[in-house]
């Protein structure tokens, strides 16, 4: 199997509203995919549509399977965290693992009760009595006991505290993921998943603008540190982003060789915020 | 069915308080009274002895206790009454079950919508029907099953309490009730009904549903209002039309539609307006074996079909609902 997600002119609109424009996408087996994109882009969209649970227009396949009609036998083998703190507030630990360990047949309920005993939830704890973390944790605790080929993550993290945020996306890398695995996570918080990821997508209006792995975003995109006197000849070059740092210029450049660049001052990989913010800008204009 | 039965589980963890405590406590405060009545009674005499005392004139005549003047047949007749009609005693449990079972299905598929843990819900491998499924199942079986349970322990409590009562005036009663097959049959008659109880609560069940799938908020007064207003504006058409001497029978599609749909989950719906005939009162009061057959014969009716059959297309559309809602 090649693709875990396939989609080719998937269409979203909502009245007049065009939330996804006719994109194309392939995410391999295997991969850890950011895909980010300003509030509003049809990011979460994007993964509703994947996931079966709003109708589409266009071709959308995931592991093989149209979610708009094969969703039960989909839902086999993918799992999502849509959102943080959404366990029912009436759930108790011990119940929340019984029932998935009832209903999933992929789940390994020893793993999960390893996990929560690393946590300082109680099997007789009630959602409603833990932090938002707590509730990540323990959300996070049945999925990653859950054996699917595709976890998709939309904003798992967001309002949590940098501990839990640090804890969250290691536990994912070290005690979850494996070549057998696809991971799709959206986020704001480009800074602490830019080192997990091996893929970039970018989405903006509805459209991709930019879908790369990490080494070929390094490759392509290399950021200078401009001195003064050489600023017109970078120009020349056509940054696709500038700003200034302690009076010098640091330029962003696509696409432009790395030993041609070097010669005008200190190169280096951006980040991915900053490829981000150059990419995104004037979206809120 | 694995799948079924926790997601059975799961209705129960949730609402345990409207299906189990609520019932329950209105059990306990029915035995406490009685038990408090009668243990008051016993205890201060005011029970034991208590003799017919016959005077013509000032002067007396006759007197007689209560446990010469119960016979050996009329003992039987009173046991016979009590082991066929004990279970009534349990009514007003039986009123508990409509109530919160009409609020149980206005949030069954709301109350995860609003909270928007239906996310996590749908992150399992859940189908959709088998979600709508449990939920139905919960409230037209489960929770009627429940309350039979609660209730027959309560009417039998509470016959044992006047057991008590009784043969503190000297009438054992305890034996002849006991050995009363009635005694043992009449919660069985109950669980008997609840096939017919189905089929006449699946309107309302599916348009409670559907409403709590549908709105985005208030449910309640979508639910109520609705039918509410339907029938108001019904009544005001019928009224214009009078004028010309028409109508469009506006008091048949109330009594027929908008009580279907509000008033369904209360047991023995099919009894009222005189649908069904309730089987005629006999010597020893209502029998519940008749009642059962009487109820079983309300399946004749075709609106009880016809209901159903609204009903179930009502809770398929909330099943669709379910799957295609974007929540956002």
């Amino acid at each position: 199997m090649s693709a875990v997600i396939s989609a080719r002119n998937l269409t979203k609109k909502y009245g007049k509203q065009t939330a996804i424009d006719g994109i194309d996408f392939e995410i391999p087996a295997g991969r850890i995919v950011g895909l980010i994109g300003p509030n509003g882009s049809g990011k979460t969209t994007t993964l509703k549509a994947a996931l079966g649970l709003i109708p589409f227009e266009g071709e959308l396949r995931v592991m093989g399977l149209d979610p708009r009609t094969q969703r039960d036998a989909l839902m086999q083998d993918v799992c999502f965290i849509a959102d943080v703190a959404i366990l029912p507030r009436w759930l108790k630990v011990r119940d929340a693992v019984d029932f998935v360990a009832g209903i999933h047949p992929r789940f390994d309920r020893s793993r999960a009760e390893r996990y929560i005993a690393n946590t300082r939830l109680k099997p007789e704890m009630k959602v409603k009595q833990m932090s938002k973390g707590m509730i990540v944790q323990l959300h996070l605790a049945l999925v990653m006991a859950i054996d699917a080929k595709l976890l998709v993550l939309d904003e798992p993290t967001l309002g949590l505290d940098i501990l839990y945020r640090k804890q969250f996306y290691q536990n994912l890398l070290e005690d979850y993921f494996d070549e057998n695995k696809t991971i799709v996570i959206t986020t704001h918080q480009v800074e602490e998943v830019e080192h997990i990821l091996t893929d970039l997508m970018f989405i903006r209006d509805g459209k991709i603008v930019l879908a790369a792995s990490m080494d070929e975003v390094g490759e392509r995109y290399v950021e200078v540190m401009v001195p003064a006197d050489k600023v017109n000849a970078a120009n020349a070059l056509q940054p696709i982003d500038q700003r200034t740092v302690f009076g010098k210029s640091v330029m962003l450049f696509d696409g432009v060789s790395r030993a041609q660049l070097s010669a005008l001052g200190e190169t280096r990989n951006p980040s991915v915020a900053d490829l981000f913010v150059a990419t995104m800008k004037g979206t809120y204009a | 069915m694995n799948t079924m039965k926790w997601l059975l589980r799961r209705e129960f963890w949730e609402h345990k308080g409207g299906f189990v405590w609520a019932p329950l406590i209105a059990a306990v405060i029915m035995v406490v009274l009685v038990a408090g009545v009668v243990g008051y009674g016993v205890s201060s005499g005011k029970m034991s002895g208590d003799s017919i005392t016959v005077r013509v004139g000032g002067t007396e005549v006759h007197r007689s206790q209560m446990a010469d003047l119960a016979t050996r047949h009329s003992r039987t007749e009173m046991a016979d009454v009590a082991a066929n009609n004990y279970i009534a005693i349990g009514a007003p449990i039986f009123i508990v079950l409509p109530t919160v079972a009409f609020f149980y299905c206005l949030a069954a598929l709301y109350d995860d919508r609003r909270d928007r843990s239906i996310l996590f819900w749908k992150s399992l491998p859940i189908s959709d029907s088998t979600t709508v499924l449990s939920k139905l199942l919960t409230a037209l079986v489960l929770a009627p099953a429940i309350t039979i349970g609660i209730a027959s322990a309560t009417a039998f409590l509470i016959l044992m309490l006047a057991g008590v009562a009784v043969s503190a005036q000297g009438v054992n009663l305890f034996g002849p009730v006991l050995s009363n097959v009635n005694l043992y049959l009449s919660p069985v008659y109950l669980l008997a009904m609840i096939p017919v109880y189905v089929l006449w609560a699946l309107p309302t069940v599916g348009w409670l549903l559907l409403v709590s799938s549908w709105a985005r908020s208030k449910v309640f007064l979508w639910a109520v209002g609705v039918p509410l207003i339907a029938a108001v504006l019904l009544k005001w058409m019928d009224y214009l039309l009078a004028l010309y001497g028409a109508t469009i029978n506006a008091d048949w599609i109330i009594n027929n539609v908008v009580e279907t749909l509000l008033l369904g989950l209360i047991p023995g719906a099919w009894f009222m307006d005189g649908g069904t005939a309730m089987p005629a009162s006999a010597q020893h009061g209502v029998d519940l074996l008749s009642v059962l057959g009487a109820s079983w014969g309300s399946l004749a009716r075709p609106e009880a079909w016809v209901g159903a059959a609204a009903g179930v297309a009502m809770i398929l559309g909330a099943i669709r609902l379910r799957r295609w809602r974007d929540e956002g």
